[in-house]
């Protein structure tokens, strides 16, 4: 850029930008989509008729065709797909007949509680873990032997974390705190608040053995630099400059991660929405794509693919928030 | 799909901690009529102290239906929750006779085409009375294209009409003669709505079908559940006042098997359906735990292998035979359903009266079957060890529905799939989702496939292996997988289905049977395997014409 743009040509220009990546992110989802659900085999019609393997009626069979268009040729079915996606009018599902917005809306909140519970209780792991890390650190003058263990253990179980898939660990989960101890119900109902912690918790764990693997090696590279050791040698305690400055560093990264951690998130909650029988965006998208009802599909990813691109532009804001070079040089980059 | 190891996992789990801490009382959180009593562990049942009220809470794992009213679509996870609203025409004794429900009196005219009904007194909960115009305008929205029902479409598609005689009689009038008829209007999917609830259109009646049932839907949160309350009103098929013992049932929809048994013996469901063999074994291994089984096979087909008898390799007759006689399921089935399933030899389910069973054309004999490969020309062997013929290999194209064949069955495909092996026969088994699935079949695209179907009745024969059968229905769906045309076959079904003769119909269709079990078009597997776990819940009635539960005189106890 030559000249100077001034604050509202940058807005606007800033808001084009993210106009057209959400357009292209919504295209490229639709297309790939529409082209997954023909190429999986088995017909849509289907879905209308109540499930695969209908034996409806010639009557029925091309009454549904016609009301849904699908007899037009394939490429006119997609371009309605993709206009109705554009003018997010979803219309209507295959199989429920009810509008597809409602449908996805009214998974759309369990779902999204579900996702920040967790997406809290793992920056809460996260931040527990590298805290008690760069304590042990601090300390490790004087506790050198338990110093080490600790950070070890810690390393130990962010990278087993990690590693743990949600189908075992929910199943893991259940079989202890529902059956043996009783204290959670295998089962997980909106409404319930005690029915939320075992999904949650399912969810939360690998996502903190990721997190604070990030943000371990963030205060790691903090504590040398000489800011830290400024602040030490002003006499800040380890949870002082941990808190004020080593964290303040680290997390730049990890809040960079938040947004792909929230496509971890919806991803685990299409098992741990079957797993513990709770309704969702997760779950719908599973029952939606076995019955062919592409409606619903397309309807779901879309809006997945929207909150997406809305959480990286929060998670670019707070980044710019934490770090002002990232939004002055970011913007020209 | 992430079943099979995540269901491998968790029910270890489940039993490792179950094995830790059994026998200790549950107080149950959830549901309200177990806070009020005491800790009496509830046993068998049969002595447990029962106390009026309550709402079940039914766990179901089979798929959430789209629809609540049974005539759309029309599959099994409607007819379960279905039972509890609607009721059908006529009922079905054990001994395959029919019973009186809503209709009480029948008669046939000579020719077979005129059925007169004498209806009961009901009325349907939503306060429309139940009558001849009922009846008429149930038959008419099954037979309604935009209704979109399958399985209810085939049952009466021979009812040309209805006549509203009076209030109380009504008369179906008959393409051709329907021995069957009686058997098709016993099942849940042509069960009888209230006029009114039809009349408010599909999107309006599929949330909450009104009939004469014991219980009335009141709600339904997708992926959730669907709230019933009892009919105090309700009158039984004896025509006495019987307003159900609960208050009402929570039916849930919790598709992994392992948290099902889980919240089943955590106490915060009381029934649970599709319970793996695994865990039925454990249920009834521990008697602390206080769960009951319920064994109520499907009627109607048995499940089985069917062979695509329309292409190579088994339009001959030879090569079936070699097949079925080299795939030895049994001892598969008694390890992996752990005696939950009994190896069947019949086309028909065990519960069907007039099956035929033919044990000795399943013995395992794998000269023989190398002997019958022989004589069919599949004389070579190929690197792999599997057979040819003129260059081409021996290879049997299998998809499996993960949708349809619980893990215990996938792994029953894989010990055939190594026992043919013997005999040189390669089976490619592939794992389909449900859509994908059919679409094979709709291609043609296998020459062995598992499908289950369930109708009440032998007449599910005609629909199984009637050359009509091969005709794809315009979805492309068509039901005679084993592709058998044989004329004589037909002239069997054809005449059995014209029959009013009990005796003769019966007589007609076990030749059926046996020109089928000849044939070697199918290797029968076990019953349809319909299983049901409960804990602390009396009095369910298993008699059904299709085999679900009803709720009308159960009782909490504990």
């Amino acid at each position: 850029m030559t000249t100077t743009p001034g604050p509202s040509r940058r807005a606007l220009l800033r808001v084009a930008a993210l106009a057209g990546r959400a357009l292209l992110v919504v295209w490229v989802t639709a297309t790939v989509v529409f082209l997954a659900l023909r190429a999986a085999g088995g017909d849509p019609v289907e879905a209308v008729l109540g499930g695969p393997g209908s034996q409806a009626g010639p009557e029925a069979v091309a009454a549904a065709r016609a009301q849904y268009g699908l007899d037009l040729p394939i490429w006119q079915q997609y371009l309605l797909q993709l206009w109705r996606v554009l003018t997010l009018d979803l219309g209507d599902s295959y199989a429920r007949r009810t509008p597809v917005l409602d449908l996805v809306l009214s998974a759309l909140g369990p779902t999204a509680a579900l996702a920040v519970s967790a997406l809290v209780l793992g920056w809460l792991l996260a931040l527990g873990a590298a805290w008690l890390v760069s304590w042990a650190r601090a300390v490790s003058g004087r506790l050198a032997p338990v110093g080490r263990a600790v950070v070890a253990v810690v390393r130990g179980w962010e990278v087993l974390a990690s590693v743990l898939p949600h189908f075992w660990l929910g199943a893991v989960l259940v079989a202890l705190f529902a059956v043996g101890l009783r204290w959670f119900p295998a089962t997980s109902t909106p409404g319930s608040l005690a029915g939320l912690v075992l999904p949650t918790v399912t969810l939360a764990i690998p996502l903190a053995g990721f997190l604070g693997q990030l943000l371990g090696e963030g205060v790691g590279d903090a504590e040398s630099r000489p800011f830290a050791t400024t602040a030490r040698a002003r006499g800040a305690g380890p949870t002082r400059v941990f808190a004020r400055h080593t964290l303040r560093h680290a997390a730049i990264p990890t809040v960079a991660l938040t947004g792909w951690a929230f496509g971890f998130l919806v991803s685990g909650a299409v098992v741990v929405e079957t797993l513990f029988g709770r309704p969702g965006l997760g779950r719908l998208l599973v029952d939606s794509t076995l019955q062919r009802d592409v409606p619903v599909v397309m309807g779901a990813i879309v809006v997945i693919a929207l909150v997406y691109v809305l959480l990286t532009v929060v998670t670019e804001a707070v980044e710019g928030l934490l770090d002002p070079r990232a939004a002055t040089t970011g913007e020209d980059r | 799909m992430r079943r099979l190891p995540l269901l491998a996992v968790a029910s270890a789990a489940t039993a490792l901690v179950l094995a830790a801490c059994s026998g200790s009382p549950a107080p149950d959180p959830s549901s309200p009529s177990d806070a009020a009593s005491g800790g009496s562990t509830a046993s068998d049942g049969t002595d447990a102290p029962t106390q009026a009220g309550g709402t079940l809470v039914y766990a179901s794992g089979d798929a959430e239906p789209t629809c609540l009213d049974p005539h759309v679509g029309g599959n099994y996870p409607q007819a379960l929750i279905s039972t509890q609203y609607l009721e059908p025409l006529v009922g079905r004794a054990a001994d395959g006779t029919t019973t009186p429900w809503l209709a009480t009196e029948w008669t046939v005219s000579e020719d077979g085409l005129t059925w007169d009904f004498t209806l009961a007194e009901r009325t349907f909960t939503d306060g429309t009375p139940f009558d001849a115009a009922a009846v008429k305008a149930n038959i008419e929205h099954l037979q309604d294209p935009d209704t979109g029902s399958s399985t209810g479409y085939l049952a009466v598609e021979k009812v040309t009409e209805v006549e509203v005689v009076d209030d109380r009689h009504a008369r179906f009038h008959l393409s051709e003669p329907d021995a069957a008829l009686l058997e098709s209007l016993a099942q849940q999917w042509t069960a009888i709505q209230s006029p009114t609830g039809l009349a408010r259109g599909m999107e309006e009646n599929c949330l909450a079908p009104a009939g004469t049932g014991p219980f009335v839907v009141t709600g339904w949160t997708p992926q959730q559940q669907v709230d019933l309350v009892a009919n105090p009103d309700y009158v039984d098929a004896t025509g006495e006042a019987a307003p159900p013992l609960l208050d009402g049932i929570t039916w849930r929809f919790v598709p992994d098997a392992a948290t099902r048994y889980a919240a089943l013996v955590s106490g915060e469901v009381d029934v649970i359906d599709n319970p793996q063999p695994d865990t039925i074994t454990a249920a009834e291994a521990d008697a602390s735990l206080g769960i009951e089984h319920i064994d109520n096979p499907r009627p109607g087909s048995v499940n089985r292998i069917e062979l695509n008898s329309g292409q190579t390799p088994f339009d001959d007759i030879r090569v079936r035979e070699a097949f079925i006689r080299s795939a030895n399921p049994g001892p598969g089935i008694e390890a992996l359903f752990s005696s939950t399933a009994v190896p069947s030899f019949s086309p028909l389910s065990s519960v069907e009266p007039v099956a035929v069973s033919r044990e000795e054309q399943f013995t395992y004999d794998l000269d023989a079957a190398n002997t019958l490969l022989d004589e069919a020309g599949w004389t070579e062997r190929d690197a792999d060890g599997y057979r040819t013929k003129d260059g081409a290999r021996l290879s049997v194209r299998f998809p499996v529905s993960t949708n349809q064949s619980v893990p215990a069955e996938q792994a029953l495909f894989q010990q055939i799939q190594a026992n043919v092996k013997e005999a040189g026969f390669e089976v490619v088994l592939t794992p389909l989702d449900l859509g994908a699935w059919y679409a094979a079949l709709g291609a043609h695209e296998y020459e062995a496939v598992s499908a289950p179907y369930t109708k009440v009745g032998p007449d599910v024969l005609r629909i199984l292996y009637h050359s009509s059968g091969t005709e794809p229905a315009p979805s492309g769906y068509f039901a005679n997988h084993a592709y058998v045309r044989d004329a004589e076959l037909d002239a069997l079904l054809d005449e059995a289905s014209a029959t009013q003769d009990a005796a003769q119909r019966a007589d007609l269709l076990e030749q059926a049977q046996v020109r089928i079990l000849e044939g070697y078009y199918i290797l029968p597997l076990y019953d349809q395997q319909n299983h049901f776990l409960v804990r602390g819940v009396t009095g369910i009635d298993t008699s059904n014409p299709v085999a679900t539960l009803s709720f009308q005189t159960a009782s909490l106890t504990d």
